[in-house]
């Protein structure tokens, strides 16, 4: 008589393979340092420098992410100076908030994702502009310092102007470094990716709210460089 | 048949690796922070910018010690 056998269920964990993180730690950095540096090159309003720190953050974990964010910035200030490195801060905190608010069970949908790059942005400016303010004066030679100089002249104290001007930058670079990253985790293995709950959509809808996601980033941008231009 | 069993980490190994980071910009920051005060457009003395930068450091280290004591830190199963 033939035993029926009964399987196990299969457990899933949300432990990741060593190799990943030996592979996607590295690149990540690379991903960050090359993405401010092309912001530098082509003098964006942005800072593209957190992208690799948001895949990082939500696919390992808050503190892998935060491991990439401290490992940018210094590699980053021997390649550019040493002016990057404060704001290292700046790259462990969104990694914290991206990272704890995914895994808390934000950002099941586009809409909440988005809002969630949202708040990435405004904590990762309220720690930007102690280091503006206290170590740089207000101005470090980023494109917002324009935007700084406008507020400034219309009266309002430094710390009110560097943070209205560093917010703005702060979610056109949020938005679009969140729903970049978005991009790259979908393309990464599906073990990876499987313990987390982030927005699906089938076919082409992913890639719609991607897109959208980049375009709304760019439009803040847009709206920065035209009331620079026009101030 | 080598039955090589794969490494694996976990939130307890990710947690470690946060204070790595936090404790490599501590080695960085005495060198970085005269770098900065030494450059031209800068009015404030190296030691301020360190001790604003400890201070920054404390908070994070702070939350991972917070995390340690909080988190569970098995990783979940399904």
């Amino acid at each position: 008589m033939a035993a029926a056998s009964v399987e196990a269920p299969r457990k899933r964990s949300s432990r990741i393979p060593l190799t990943y993180v030996v592979a996607l730690v590295p690149v990540a950095v690379a991903l960050n340092i090359v993405g401010g540096q092309i912001n530098g090159i082509l003098k964006l309003p942005t800072f593209l420098d957190m992208i690799g720190t948001a895949v990082v953050a939500i696919v390992l974990g808050p503190w892998w992410g935060a491991l990439v964010g401290a490992s940018t910035n210094i590699i980053a200030s021997f390649i550019s100076g040493p002016i990057g490195l404060p704001f290292a801060a700046c790259n462990v905190v969104g990694a914290l908030v991206w990272g704890y608010a995914i895994r808390m069970g934000f950002g099941k949908t586009f809409w909440s994702f988005g809002l969630v790059n949202v708040v990435v942005a405004f904590f990762v400016s309220l720690t930007a502009v102690p280091i503006y303010v206290f170590i740089f004066g207000g101005a470090t030679g980023h494109f917002s310092d324009i935007m700084t100089a406008a507020f400034v002249g219309m009266g309002q104290n430094l710390f009110v102007s560097v943070f209205s001007s560093n917010i703005l930058v702060s979610l056109a670079d949020k938005i679009i470094s969140g729903f970049v990253a978005l991009a790259i985790i979908e393309a990464l293995p599906a073990n990876l990716t499987s313990h987390l709950t982030l927005p699906k959509s089938e076919g082409m809808g992913k890639v719609m709210w991607i897109t959208g996601g980049v375009v709304v980033g760019l439009a803040i941008a847009l709206v920065m460089m035209m009331m620079q231009a026009q101030g | 048949m080598d039955d090589k069993k794969q490494v694996t980490v976990g939130a307890k190994e990710g947690l470690g690796a946060g204070i790595v980071g936090i404790a490599l910009l501590l080695g960085f920051l005495p060198a970085a922070s005269q770098s900065i005060a030494d450059l031209d457009f800068i009015n404030s003395e190296a030691y301020a910018i360190l001790a604003g930068a400890v201070m920054v450091m404390a908070i994070f280290t702070g939350i991972a010690g917070l995390v340690v004591m909080l988190s569970n830190l098995s990783d979940d199963e399904e």
